[in-house]
Parts: C-alpha cells; structure tokens; sequence
C-alpha cells in the first residue's frame, strides 16, 4: 500500500507528493462531480486499486491549499444518505490547473518513458 | 498568482481563526463517521467500526494542527504568540521594563537625533542628476574662512578653457523682500532639474538684452498662487530690501521679470538651509555679481585631475591680487566635491563635530546593548526555572530562543519609537544650538530637519541592531537551559559557569565603553572651558550689545554722529547702566576688517606681511568693555578733528615696536598716503575668534570715520537681558526712523560662537554621564545578584568567624576587580578615541594620560557607590537565618 502522507507528524514535504496530490484530488472531481473528502479518499483509494491510502492529515490540508488557491470551492451540504457533508467543486481556474498539469505530468511521463527505456 | 493568493488568504486566516476551527474540526468528525459507516456495512460492529474508523483516519487532533498550519501562516502565528507573551511578561515586570524603556529611548533617539543632522550635512546629496558629478571651486585667504566667490570675468576664463568639465555654473544669493538666487543660464540644465510647469531658464535668457524671465519654486507657487497655472505669464516684482550686490555701485531697487516656469517641488537650491522662491538670469542684475561656481565633472575626470587644471586657470587671477598683496601667493583652488550642495560655513564647522558625535553615540548604543544584556540575563536567570519547565513540556529550544528574541525586539520597538519621537522634540533645540554658532549665516531659519527615509531606515536599523545585540546572551543562556538541575535544585545554586562569565563579561564591557565615553567627553568639556576661560581680553559678564540699522535716518553725516553721542548719553542715563559705547564691531561678531600696516624704520619679508585687525570706537570703549589701557590715553572729543590718531593693542605694539616706545609713533594703513598718530596701548583682546590669540589691532575714533557706527555696547550693573527692551524704546524714542536690529548679550554672542564646541562638549558630557550611569546599573545589579545568591555561604563565613568588614571588602574587590579589568580594556579604546576626536576637532588639546585617569578615577567611584550598596546589605546578613533558610 503506498499511503501518501506516512505519518500525520511529518507533514508531504516533497513538491512532487504535493504536485501529484493536487492533480489527483482535482482529476477525481473532474469526474465526480461535487464531492465531500471521504468520497474523494475512497475514489482515490479505489481507482488506484488500494495502493494510494490518503489520510486525513494529507487530505484535508491539501483540500484546503486548493481551496486558498481559488482552484476548488467549498460549501455544507447533505450526502445522500442524509449526512451533513462539506462538498468539494471545481472552479474554472482549477479546470485550467488540472489541463495545464496533466499536460505537465503527461510530457514528464513521456521523458521518463524515453530515459528509461533506452537501451545500451 | 494562485501562490500569492493563498499566501494572502493564510495571512487573512492567520488573524480570523476562531469560527473557522469549528466548522473545520466538524468536518473531519464527520469525515470519521463515514469511514464507520463504510467499515459497519462492511460487518463491523458500531462500536468496533469507530474505533477501526479513528485508527485509520490517524487522529483528529493532528489532522486539525495540519490543516491549521496551512490555514494561516505557522510562523506569523508562532511570532504574534511569542510578542503577546512577551508583552505580558514584560508588563509584569514594570520597573525592569520601565528602565530598559528608557535606556533604549535615550540611545536610539540620541543616535536618530544626530542621525538626521548628519543626514542632512553630509549624506543627503542633491535632487538632481548625477550629483556625485558635481564640484565646487573654493579659495582660503590665510586666516579666513574658505569662499567660493569669483567674478563673471573669472567664469567666463574657466568655461572656456577647461577640458575636465562637461559645464560650470553660476550662482548669486540675492536678498529682496523674497530670496532670489540669480543664476546662469545653463543653470537647471547642468545639474538636471525637471519642471512642475511652464520651462526653466535657459542660456538665451542669460543673454545681454534679452526678455526679464524667472521661474519661481514650488513653494512659492503654492503659497501665493495656490498651484494655479495663471502664474505662467504673469510679472513677479523683486524688492529691496536694502538689496547690497557685491560690486554694484548703487543698492539696487527693484527687478521685474516674467515667470516662465516652475521648478520641481523636490529641488530647493543648492545652498543648505536657504530656499530660494526666485530664481532669475544673472544678465537681469545690474553691475557686476560675484558668483559662486559648480561645475560637472566630465566621465572619467577625478577630482584631482579637475583641481590640477583648474589651478593652472586660477594663477592669473591670484598673480593679480598677490602683486598688490604677497599673502596671495599662499593661496590655491580647490576643487571639493559638492553632491550635497555648496558647502555652508554649517558644512565647515560642523562638519566634523557631527561625526564626532555619530561615532560617540555609537559607542553609546553598544553600551546600552551591554547594559540591557545584563538585566536581561538577570532575568533569564530568574527564569531559569519557567525556560526549564517549557523546555521539559517539549518547547523546542530554537522555539525558545525565537521568544526571546522577540521578547527583546518588542523592548526595541518601543525603544525606537519612543526614541524617534525624542529625536524629533530634541531635533530643534539642537539644529538651534548649532545654527546659533554658524556665523555670517545671519538671521537666515536654521535649516529643516526633514524625517526622510534614510532616517527611518537608520532608526529601524539600530533598534534592530540593539535588539539582537542585547537579546543574543539571555537568548543564549535560554538555548543552553539544563531543565534537569533546576527543576530538581532551588533555583539558588545552579546558575552555571557560562553565564555567571556572561554576566561579568557585560559588565566589563560596560566599565570599558564608558571609559571611552567619559574619557573623550572630558576632553571636550576641558576644550570648552578652555575656549572659556581664556582670557578674553575683556569682560564677558554684564553686557548688552545692540545692533541698530540708521540706514533709514536720513541724516548727514554731522547729524547722524550728533544722534548717535545723543542716544550714548541717553543710555548712559538709564539706571543699571554703568557705561555705553558703540563701535564698527563687536568682538566674536562674525564682523571684522583688516588692512595692511606700514611702519616707517619697520621692514619685513614680503611673505611675512599680514594685515592687522581694525575697529572703529567711540571714547569709553576699553571702559566699558573692562580692557585696561596700558599705555596713553582713550579718545576724546577733540580728537574728531585735527591730527588723526589711533589706539593699537599690545601684540601690534610688540610686533612693530619691539624696542620703542610706540607712543606718538606714525604707522600708515595701506591705501591711505596719510599717516596715523598712536595716542595710546591698550591691552589684547580677542577679535573674531576666541580660539586663536588676540591679533594685532588698530582702533579708530569712530566718529572721524565715514560710516556711522551702529553696534553699542552697554556694561550693566543688572543683568543685562533686563534692559533690552527699555534700550529699544529707547533707540526708537531717540532716533526717528532708526531700527534695532536686535540684541543679545555679550555672553551669549560669545557661546555662539563657538557653538561646534558647546554642541559637542554638551551632548557628549550628557552621554558620557549616561553611560556611566548605566556602568553603575549594571554594576549595582550584578553585586546585587551575587550577594543575593551567597547569602548563604556569607552566612556561614560570618558564623565561621568572618567580620562584617572582611566580607564587605570580599564583596567590593571582587566589584572592583571587575571595574579594574575594564578600565584595562577600556584604556587603549579610549586612548585611540582620543586620537580620533582629536583629528575630528580643530584645536583639540590632546591630552596626555591625565583624561583617561580622571575616567577611570570617576568610574571607580561610581563604581564603589554602586557596588557599596549591596555590599552593605551583605554584611547585615544574620548568620542563623541565612543558614535556616533552605
């Protein structure tokens, strides 16, 4: 299991974490629609078929760095089993963030791809 | 810009917390109840579910310390913590903080106030471009002050054959009613000056014939036409006031010229503490100006270059004067720098002072960093416990030093603020006191004491510089904190090495610093009441002097000496009057004349020719001063007519009659064929400069001369200021028209002149008791300290059989050997300082040893009363109780 954020002492440090965290909470509510945490820690946790554990320690900040940042908005709202729930929605320019990223990490990708895959 | 856009929202969300930690923490509640839910659909029992639930989401409370740290912004938080903290615990401690207060307040003001004067006489340079370009030319005349005084013909010689400047310009300070500076007409062009409406002069206004121009400041844009336009166009009219020109043969009226522009609101002229509301051609003025010269250097050009070609330029010039007057010959250009203006006689004579004084309030300020450093480590050892119990809780010790840091910065801050405001109060009265000794600056405002941002940004520097100064050792001693033995100890015994050394080391380095600040302040205040006491020539004490302007009279010259013995007797009737005289001059005036002496059987070297000082008197006037004549007699009425006659002083007597009697002797004055009769000798006294002996000089009667004499002097029985205002309805009763100029008393005009050394001697002294008032604190609280902390072992010294006299001499020599270690370190410090305020002060007597001796003397005296206090309390330690106390 890779869990993002091994310890709630040790805040993500690396820019990287931080980066991927970023474009995957903004990736899954591209294709959720408006969601609350847990849904989108079980999204997460289930599309990566269990690899990526995110506790609330990681999750919650970054929800909240997004939030500072003017790429996601915040509001209470109630789940559909009637629980009261603070749901997660993208803002146009978190759209824009999440093309421009994933752009970003698919070029990265390739490079690594190329490197790698050279051989002797 | 989404990273600033958090980073503004983190610093909102530092300062809104309250209603946001609820929603936040419900969130993340409800986050957990979730993860129940899912994990209870999944088989779990309730109870089992939350618990699994709890353990997966891995605690709240850390996930809400995480979430907080990205709301705001960690660091201001911890730091508005800290200084809440830190206010608290210093507002608990009044009288500490109160001290402290103080202590920074008179060092960062007193730095700040000296700051903004130095500021504005050497740092501040001119709103123009390129000022670290511009020059001017200076000449000094043996014995006078230098001046930058050429005729046109001279500028017109240097502009044309110079290689080493890009240009020269003139400039003239005209008084009329309002102050006009005639200009040439490269003037703003040269130096740079943009303009807030209309267009500046230009060379073609400067041209003979053409159109009266002028263009006028800012200020008096606003002032008189409240900033409309209109006033492009309109005529501006320039009245006399009594407007003397250098070589103009009639006083001058009136100008009229249209005002073609305005000039930028920053630009005031290049002359310190004068700011012009006009500024017209030169070619507008009549006769011929005399004109101070700057120039820009050309890229490239040092100073020395420029000054090497310009006095090949000037030699014609000097050859012309030297051929009448061989002095001449001793005399050279000089090109200075001149980025902040043309030089002032403020700029010469205080110049050096004011760096003095910056480098004495230096000192100042390291002294009260020394000093706050050890109350404060005090403190810290006071609170030892408080820093040991954080430190076991699990404050980290880099945390700890951050508080106290910011605890220091927060006393800086106050400090400086308070510091601030005492420079700007104590910013007048000091410009005052210094303007009040630059003579020939006459009657013009001492010049403003802006607060610009080289001051604030100075100001900020030292507070900061003190805070980490005076905060580092208590900081130190938190970072090094052994919670340990003082948790387990009383607190009484476990002071450690380290900062039993760092406490004794303040200390010493207190004592030393205020060696240096006394040592030199002594210097200085020995200088002064040299320049006092020394002997004068005549009496200082009991005099009224007033300047009276006749020009206004309109009477002959047989009308106007008539008036002026009238009014003499009239003065002569007031009661506390004891005698009145008048003269061309009043000593230490800033007045004076002087001319070449030819004594028949008397030859010289041409260059050793000088001139010899000359005043014209009434009779009674070695009277009233309280010069004694040594030989002849005083002038009297019937010397108005027949042979003419003169009074010389005893110098001038020595100098050309070393073997003769001078008495009825001839001398002839320089331009005059026909000679003078010395009637009588009288004693020396000072003339212009208390600070070099009384030169030779001549008295004329006054009332032979041409001009009439408008300076009279009254020797009072009562305090002279008294009679002010009685001799000036007197002059007006008197003499219709006549006006007083002013009045001052013989005391006070001598203070003023030498103002540099009262200033520096002033400040300094008051600093250097300062300093040593906070050696004794320091002192006082270190023995303090100590004794509090032996009580016990004195205790039991005094039951093992220790007189009360042992253990107060143990007490005052471990004080004194502190004292004497710092005299040893303060002693070569203060010896070099003397070196330095030597060079920095002309005609400073540098000293032998004796300064730094009465320091220290002064020091180990304070030093006893300080340590002698606790010293006393430790020998009323009752032996019993002291040992029963733990």
């Amino acid at each position: 299991v890779y869990s993002i954020g091994v310890s709630n002492k040790d805040a993500p440090k690396a820019d990287v974490l931080q980066g991927t965290l970023d474009i995957m909470i903004l990736q899954t509510l591209a294709m959720l629609g408006p969601s609350h945490g847990y849904m989108i820690a079980a999204r997460i946790e289930q599309v990566s078929g269990g690899r990526v554990v995110l506790n609330m320690g990681t999750l919650y900040p970054g929800l909240m760095r997004l939030e500072q940042r003017g790429a996601i908005r915040g509001s209470w709202g109630v789940t559909d089993n009637n629980r009261k729930a603070r749901f997660y929605d993208l803002t146009p320019a978190g759209r824009k963030q999440l093309q421009v990223e994933k752009q970003e990490w698919n070029r990265t990708v390739a490079i690594m791809q190329t490197l790698l895959n050279e051989s002797k | 810009m989404g990273a600033i856009r958090e980073w503004c929202r983190r610093l909102w969300g530092t300062f809104r917390k309250a209603p946001e930690d609820a929603e936040m923490e419900e969130e993340l509640r409800l986050h957990v109840e979730m993860v129940a839910d899912e994990l209870q659909r999944r088989g779990l029992l309730p109870a089992e579910a939350l618990r699994q639930a709890r353990l997966q989401a891995r605690g709240i409370a850390q996930a809400m310390e995480q979430r907080r740290d990205q709301r705001g912004l960690p660091w201001l938080e911890d730091l508005l913590q800290d200084a809440r903290f830190g206010a608290r615990t210093l507002a608990r401690a009044p009288v500490f903080t109160g001290v402290a207060v103080l202590t920074l307040t008179l060092a960062i003001g007193a730095n700040t106030a000296v700051f903004s004067i130095f500021n504005v006489l050497v740092l501040r340079t001119l709103p123009v471009q390129q000022p670290g370009d511009l020059v001017q030319f200076t000449w000094q005349y043996p014995g006078d002050p230098p001046m930058n005084f050429f005729s046109a013909e001279n500028y017109a010689t240097y502009r044309e054959h110079n290689t080493v400047f890009a240009d020269l310009v003139g400039l003239s300070p005209l008084s009329f009613d309002l102050e006009a500076d005639a200009v040439t007409g490269n003037f703003f062009q040269v130096l740079g000056v943009s303009t807030a409406a209309g267009r500046l002069l230009e060379p073609r206004d400067d041209l003979p014939g053409s159109a009266p121009v002028a263009v006028v400041s800012w200020g008096y844009w606003k002032t008189h036409y409240g900033l409309d336009p209109k006033i492009l166009g309109t005529t501006i009219r320039l009245d006399s006031v009594q407007a003397r020109i250098a070589g103009a043969t009639a006083p001058l009226d009136h100008l009229q010229a249209t005002v073609v522009g305005v000039v930028d609101p920053r630009f005031s002229g290049v002359i310190l503490g004068r700011k012009p509301d006009v500024w017209i051609p030169t070619a507008l003025v009549p006769g011929k100006l005399g004109l101070s010269l700057m120039a820009r250097l050309k890229g490239g050009v040092s100073i020395r270059q420029a000054e090497d070609q310009m006095r090949g330029l000037d030699r014609d010039r000097l050859e012309g004067f030297a051929a009448r007057d061989p002095q001449w010959r001793r005399v050279r250009l000089a090109v200075t720098p001149a980025a902040t203006g043309l030089s002032t006689p403020l700029h010469e004579q205080f110049g050096g002072p004011v760096r003095m004084l910056m480098l004495l309030l230096g000192v100042m300020l390291l002294l009260a960093c020394a000093n706050l450093g050890s109350l404060l480590l005090a403190r810290a050892a006071a609170r030892e416990r408080e820093m040991a119990v954080r430190v076991s809780l699990g404050a980290g010790r880099l945390r700890l030093v951050r508080q106290m840091l910011t605890e220091s910065l927060l006393l800086a801050i106050v400090g400086g603020l308070a510091g601030l405001m005492a420079a700007r109060v104590a910013g007048g009265p000091l410009v005052r006191l210094m303007s009040a000794g630059a003579r020939s600056l006459g009657t013009r405002p001492p010049p403003e004491v802006p607060l610009d941002i080289s001051v604030l940004g100075f100001t900020t520097a030292i507070t900061i510089v003190a805070a980490i100064g005076f905060g580092l050792a208590p900081a130190i001693i938190a970072f090094v904190a052994a919670p340990a033995a003082s948790l387990r100890g009383s607190g009484a015994t476990t002071t450690s090495r380290t900062q039993r050394l760092a406490g004794r080391a303040l200390v010493v380095t207190q004592v030393a610093l205020s060696l240096v600040l006394l040592t030199v302040s002594w210097l200085y205040a020995a200088h002064l009441a040299g320049l006092r006491d020394r002997s004068l020539g005549f009496d200082r004490n009991s005099v009224l002097l007033l300047s009276i302007d006749t020009s206004h009279v309109g009477l002959s010259r047989e009308q106007g000496r008539g008036a002026v013995k009238a009014l003499l007797a009239r003065f002569e009737a007031l009661p506390g009057v004891r005698a009145a005289t008048v003269s061309g001059m009043t000593p230490m005036s800033g007045a004076g004349g002087s001319r070449f002496l030819t004594v028949p059987g008397f030859t010289e070297r041409l260059s050793a020719r000088h001139r010899v000082s000359l005043n014209s008197i009434a009779p009674k006037y070695f009277n009233t001063y309280r010069t004694p004549m040594v030989a002849g007699r005083d002038f009297e009425p019937a010397d108005e007519s027949g042979r003419r006659v003169v009074i010389v002083n005893e110098a001038l007597a020595r100098h050309y009659f070393p073997s003769v009697d001078p008495l009825d002797r001839q001398i002839f004055l320089e331009g005059d064929p026909q000679p003078f009769d010395i009637i009588g000798v009288a004693a020396d006294a000072k003339y212009q400069d208390v600070r070099v002996p009384a030169p030779e000089t001549v008295y004329f009667d006054c009332f032979r001369q041409g001009t009439m004499p408008s300076e009279f002097t009254l020797r009072t029985s009562v305090p002279p200021e008294s009679l002010a205002d009685d001799a000036r309805r007197l002059v007006e009763l008197a003499m219709n028209g006549a006006r007083v100029r002013g009045t001052r008393t013989l005391a006070e005009q001598i203070d003023a002149a030498i103002g540099p050394e009262r200033l520096i001697a002033t400040l300094s002294g008051f600093f250097g008791g300062v300093g040593a008032l906070l050696a004794a604190i320091g002192l006082y609280g270190l023995v303090a300290y100590t004794v509090a902390r032996r009580t016990r072992e004195i205790g039991l010294r005094m039951a093992l059989g220790a007189t009360r006299g042992t253990v107060m001499r143990a007490v005052l020599v471990d004080a004194l050997r502190l004292v004497a270690i710092g005299v040893a370190v303060g002693a070569p410090l203060a010896l070099w300082g003397k070196r330095v305020a030597a060079a920095m002060l002309e005609n400073l007597p540098a000293g032998g040893f004796q300064p730094i001796l009465i320091a220290a003397a002064g020091l180990v005296a304070v030093a006893l009363v300080a340590a002698g206090i606790p010293a006393r309390r430790a020998t009323r330690v009752e032996p019993v109780i002291a040992l029963r106390s733990e």
